[in-house]
């Protein structure tokens, strides 16, 4: 399984959005406001699921807000770190 | 305990970071502390304060929210009195607050006996989460924290019509504490998660939440059931910091003390739920039970929390007093 759908995964079971199927999140859509529908308190869990499921630690504000816009943009967050380590 | 959480609610009144007053009452506050003193604004105060609440009625309802529930069933003239007290005491922590800008520090006494439970918790290394509330003068309680020597941060709205300056405004001097808005980017979370990593203080108000009642649970509290913020729980759950409540209260006419109520650990595992945090948030709730029986008129939270309608509270009263054979002339 490639990290994009495991994120998918990931983001329902930890999220709460078991409606919703892997495939019913689009990849570019935005993640919080409208979109996926997150909101700030759904950002710590992201934060927090981040490091236990992926390793990787949203260190400030501006990683944040670019890590966070979508799908996409969240797996690039994820891969460039994990090429890091 | 739970209250459903998804039904709208109308009852619950949003508050505003607005100040009462007008710039210039605010400015005259400051001349009057700068040239005649602390007694001096105190004296105009006494004066001002019942004006209000003899002809503002809209101030008047706003503290009723708070001392219908704290002080139950009063007539008119007690009902009047506590209203008094009540922004009586409100507008001289704000005399305060500006006395430590204006007249220095040293005009006020702060007494903390708990400064080396503090220094072990920041000592763990996860930050420290330092909760109040809209109780006694916070300001004053923020500049008796630089012993800690560690950054503080704090969470606080600040809207166009808040014209009330912080003390350091007035000294002149750069704050002691980071702002973070809480209608920034994500309310904030990302910057209060990174404050606690670094080992530094997040200081949050635990009594007021931004908007509608998303984040919040209603929570026991004075006989009703009142909405709490639930953000900083979560966070503290995530970083594992610990949650030290702290309240300030005044003393004496040239002193506050600093109390830490209660320290409060949420595990990591606690759950996703927002309801998993209830007891928690419920454990917060019952040390401002707890402060309001001691210095019930000193807590300034002027604006509806409960999601009980005033007067459907009355009415369960009534009703209760006419089962115990309990006369209906002191009704509110």
């Amino acid at each position: 399984m490639n990290i994009k759908e495991s994120l998918k995964k990931i983001l329902i079971e930890e999220l709460n959005l078991e409606d919703l199927t892997p495939e019913e999140i689009e990849d570019d859509a935005p993640l919080f406001g409208e979109g996926l529908g997150l909101d700030s308190l759904d950002a710590v869990e992201l934060v927090v699921l981040l490091e236990k499921h992926f390793g990787v630690m949203v260190k400030n504000l501006d990683e944040g807000r670019a890590a966070f816009q979508s799908i996409n943009t969240l797996v690039s967050f994820i891969e460039e770190r994990v090429v890091q380590s | 305990m739970m209250a459903d959480i998804g039904k709208k609610n109308d009852n619950v009144a949003q508050w505003t970071a607005r100040s009462v007053g007008s710039r210039f009452q605010h400015n005259f506050f400051y001349f009057i502390i700068k040239h005649g003193g602390r007694q001096t604004a105190y004296c105009f105060l006494s004066f001002i304060v019942l004006f209000y609440v003899l002809f503002k009625p809209s101030i008047c309802r706003k503290a009723d929210y708070y001392l219908f529930r704290r002080f139950e069933r009063r007539c008119l003239a007690q009902r009047l009195a506590d209203n008094y007290r009540l922004c009586l005491n409100l507008g001289k922590a704000l005399i305060d607050r500006a006395v430590i800008g204006i007249l220095g520090e040293e005009k006020l006494t702060i007494e903390f006996r708990d400064k080396e439970k503090l220094f072990d918790l920041l000592k763990e290394g996860r930050g420290l989460i330092l909760m109040t509330s809209h109780v006694g003068c916070w300001q004053a309680a923020m500049s008796a924290l630089r012993f800690l020597q560690t950054p503080v941060h704090l969470l606080l709205l600040r809207e166009e019509g808040d014209i009330d300056r912080h003390y350091f405004e007035h000294a002149g001097i750069e704050s002691p504490y980071r702002i973070i808005d809480p209608t920034g980017y994500l309310g904030g979370v990302l910057e209060m998660m990174q404050v606690l990593r670094a080992g530094e203080i997040l200081c949050v108000m635990g009594d007021r939440f931004l908007s509608g009642r998303k984040g919040s649970l209603a929570i026991d509290f004075l006989g009703g059931k009142a909405l709490f913020p639930i953000s900083s729980f979560k966070i503290a759950s995530a970083t594992r910091a610990p949650i030290v409540v702290l309240y300030s209260h005044k003393s004496g006419p040239y002193n506050y003390a600093l109390d830490i109520y209660d320290i409060i650990r949420v595990p990591s595992d606690v759950g996703k739920h927002d309801q998993d945090f209830l007891p928690y948030v419920q454990k917060f709730a019952l040390t401002l039970e707890s402060y309001t029986t001691a210095y019930p008129y000193q807590f300034f939270n002027f604006y509806n929390m409960w999601i009980e309608d005033l007067q459907i509270v009355e009415k369960k009263r009534g009703i209760l007093n006419e089962h115990q054979g309990k006369p209906e002339e002191n009704s509110y």
